[in-house]
C-alpha cells in the first residue's frame, strides 16, 4: 500500500495551472489548438517578408479597436457629423491620436495588403495546394478598399463628399449591376441624409464583418496547408521537381539537394 | 496530362510536407518573435504618423489649413457649393489617374469599370493561370515581368494622381474676358455671366475650356461645346442629371445651382462655338 505523500509546492503550483487547462482542453480542444499553432512546423529558412501577413493583421487589428473608439463619439448624421469629427480631434482626451491612428492606419493597412500581396507573388505561394487563399486575399484586398471608400465620406467635409459624389457615379456606369449598386450605397436615387448612416454601416459593420471573417479563414488556411519557404532556398522544404536526384545522375543530381534522402535516412 | 500536372504538384507538395516536419523549426518562437517585432513596428508607424499629421498643422493644430500630411479635416460638407476638386484617398489616385487617360464616350467606360473589373478578375484567376510548380524566380521570367509592369505602372500612375493639376475657381475667374473674347461672346452678357458661374463652379476640376481645366474623370473638353447645337433645354436638363442624358457619365448633379443659373451656364455653353 502506496503511503500518501503531500505533493511539493512545485505539484500544487503545476495542478492549480493545469486544472482550468485541462477543464477548458476537454470541453472545447482549444489548448491542443493553440499548442499545434505555436508549435507547428514552418521551414527553417523563413524570411522577414514572410511577416507581412500578420504585419497586415495588426493593421486591421489597430483599425478595429480606434474604430470602435470613434465610434463612441461620431455621429452619422449630416447635421452633427462633421462637428463630432472636430470634436473627437480637438477636444476629447487623445482624440486626435485615434482618429489620427484611424485615418493612418488605413493608408498603413492598404500598404501592407499590396506588399503582402507583392511577396505571395514573388514567391509563388499562390500555388497549388494555396489558390483557395489566394482568392480569399484577393477579396480581402477588394473589402479593404472598400472599407477606404466607405470611411472616406464619414468626416462629412468637401472632399470627402464630392469625392464620394464622384466615387457613386462612377459605381453607377457599371453595366448591368451599377445602377443597383449606387442606389443601394446611397439609401436612393440621390446621395442624401440616409447615404451618410447606410455608408456607416456598411463601414463598420458589414466589411468589417466580413473581413474578419474572411482573416479568420485566411489564417486556417495558412496553419492547414503550411508556410512556403522562400523560392531561393537551397535546403528548403519542397522544392520543385527539378532538384530531384536524377536517376541516371546527370550533373544536377545532388546539387541542391542531397540524394541520400532516397533511403529514407 | 492534366491529371499527370496535378499528381506532380501533389507529389511536391507532399515532398514540402515531409521536409518541413523533418527539418522544419516550430513557429513559436522565433517565426513568432520575428512576427511580433515587424507588428510592433507597424503600430510605431502609425502612431508616428498620426502625431505628424495632428502637430505639422499649421496654428494650434485644429485649423483646417494643411500640415505634412494634408488638412485634418476640409469644410464642412456642403452640397449647394460646387466648387470641389473630387479627389479621393492616396491609394484611390491609380485609378482616379486612370481615368485621364480615357475619354469621354468613346473608352471612359473602359477607364472607370473596364480595368479594374479585369484586373480585379485576373487577379482571381491567376492561380488558375500559373499551374506550374516553379517557384524560383530566375524561372518565372513572365510572372516576373509581369509582376514589375504592374508595380511601376501603378506606381507611376500614383504619382501622375498625386501631383495633377487642380483648377482653382479665383484664378480661373481673371479668364472669364479672355474666353469671351476668343470665342466671341463678348457682346452676350449673359454667355459672361454663365462663363464666371463656370469659372467657380468647380466644373474645369474635369472639364477643359480654351487650355483651361484638368483633365479629369474622363470628362469632354467644353470649348466647341455650343458647336453641337445641342440646345439650352437640354444642356439645363443634363447639368440637373449628367446621367440622365448620358448613360454611364460620373458627372454629379448641378441642380444646386437653381434654375436661374443653370440657365445662364447652358447659354455660356451654347454660346461657345469654339475658339477663333
Amino acid at each position: 500500500m502506496a503511503t500518501r505523500t503531500k505533493p511539493t509546492r512545485g505539484q500544487q503550483l503545476q495542478e492549480a495551472i493545469n486544472y482550468p487547462l485541462d477543464w477548458v482542453e476537454e470541453r472545447s480542444g482549444l489548448v491542443g489548438g493553440i499548442k499545434y499553432f505555436l508549435f507547428r512546423k514552418v521551414p527553417g529558412d523563413v524570411n522577414w517578408f514572410q511577416t507581412l501577413g500578420s504585419a497586415t493583421f495588426t493593421a486591421f487589428l489597430v483599425q478595429a479597436l480606434t474604430g470602435v473608439i470613434l465610434a463612441m463619439y461620431y455621429k452619422p448624421d449630416p447635421k452633427d457629423a462633421y462637428s463630432s469629427i472636430q470634436h473627437i480631434t480637438n477636444d476629447i482626451f487623445a482624440g486626435w491620436l485615434v482618429r489620427g491612428m484611424h485615418r493612418w492606419g488605413a493608408s498603413v493597412f492598404i500598404i501592407l495588403m499590396f506588399m503582402h500581396m507583392g511577396r505571395v507573388f514573388l514567391f509563388g505561394a499562390y500555388k497549388f495546394p494555396r489558390e483557395l487563399n489566394w482568392i480569399i486575399g484577393v477579396l480581402l484586398l477588394a473589402m479593404g478598399l472598400g472599407e477606404g471608400f466607405t470611411g472616406y465620406l464619414l468626416p462629412w467635409d468637401q472632399t470627402s463628399y464630392w469625392a464620394t459624389v464622384v466615387g457613386i457615379n462612377i459605381n453607377g456606369t457599371a453595366p448591368f449591376l451599377g445602377p443597383f449598386l449606387a442606389q443601394f450605397l446611397q439609401g436612393g436615387t440621390y446621395i442624401n441624409a440616409d447615404t451618410l448612416s447606410r455608408f456607416y454601416a456598411i463601414h463598420m459593420l458589414m466589411i468589417p464583418g466580413a473581413i474578419a471573417a474572411l482573416i479568420g479563414l485566411h489564417m486556417y488556411l495558412v496553419i492547414r496547408l503550411g508556410v512556403t519557404s522562400p523560392p531561393w532556398s537551397k535546403e528548403a522544404a519542397g522544392t520543385g521537381p527539378l532538384e530531384q536526384p536524377s536517376q541516371n545522375g546527370t550533373a544536377r543530381s545532388g546539387l541542391t539537394r542531397p540524394g541520400t534522402r532516397k533511403d529514407g535516412r | 496530362m492534366a491529371s499527370e500536372r496535378l499528381t506532380e504538384r501533389r507529389r511536391v507538395y507532399q515532398q514540402y510536407k515531409a521536409d518541413v516536419k523533418e527539418r522544419g523549426k516550430p513557429f513559436f518562437p522565433y517565426a513568432m518573435w520575428h512576427d511580433t517585432i515587424m507588428s510592433l513596428v507597424v503600430v510605431v508607424v502609425i502612431i508616428g504618423l498620426a502625431v505628424v499629421w495632428k502637430y505639422t498643422t499649421p496654428g494650434n493644430h485644429h485649423t483646417t489649413d494643411p500640415g505634412w500630411l494634408g488638412k485634418l479635416y476640409d469644410n464642412p460638407a456642403d452640397p449647394g457649393t460646387i466648387n470641389f476638386v473630387p479627389r479621393p484617398d492616396w491609394y484611390y489616385y491609380f485609378l482616379f489617374y486612370l481615368l485621364r487617360i480615357f475619354k469621354w464616350p468613346e473608352s471612359v467606360l473602359l477607364g472607370t469599370i473596364g480595368i479594374p473589373t479585369i484586373a480585379l478578375l485576373l487577379l482571381i484567376a491567376l492561380p488558375f493561370i500559373d499551374l506550374r510548380s516553379e517557384r524560383r524566380i530566375s524561372r518565372r521570367p513572365v510572372a516576373i515581368i509581369a509582376g514589375i509592369l504592374v508595380v511601376i505602372s501603378m506606381g507611376v500612375l500614383t504619382f501622375k494622381g498625386a501631383t495633377a493639376k487642380e483648377a482653382l475657381g479665383s484664378e480661373l475667374l481673371g479668364h472669364v474676358s479672355a474666353w469671351a473674347k476668343k470665342e466671341g461672346y463678348t457682346g452676350n452678357q449673359a454667355a459672361v455671366k454663365g462663363a464666371k458661374l463656370f469659372a467657380v463652379s468647380g466644373c474645369l476640376n474635369c472639364h477643359v475650356y480654351n487650355g483651361d481645366g484638368g483633365q479629369n474623370l474622363g470628362a469632354p473638353e467644353l470649348t466647341a461645346e455650343g458647336a453641337k447645337n445641342k440646345g439650352i433645354a437640354f444642356q439645363i436638363a443634363h447639368l440637373k442629371c449628367p446621367s440622365c442624358k448620358n448613360p454611364g457619365s460620373p458627372m454629379p448633379s448641378f441642380a444646386g445651382l437653381g434654375d436661374d443659373r443653370l440657365k445662364l451656364l447652358a447659354t455660356f455653353l451654347e454660346s461657345s462655338k469654339g475658339s477663333k
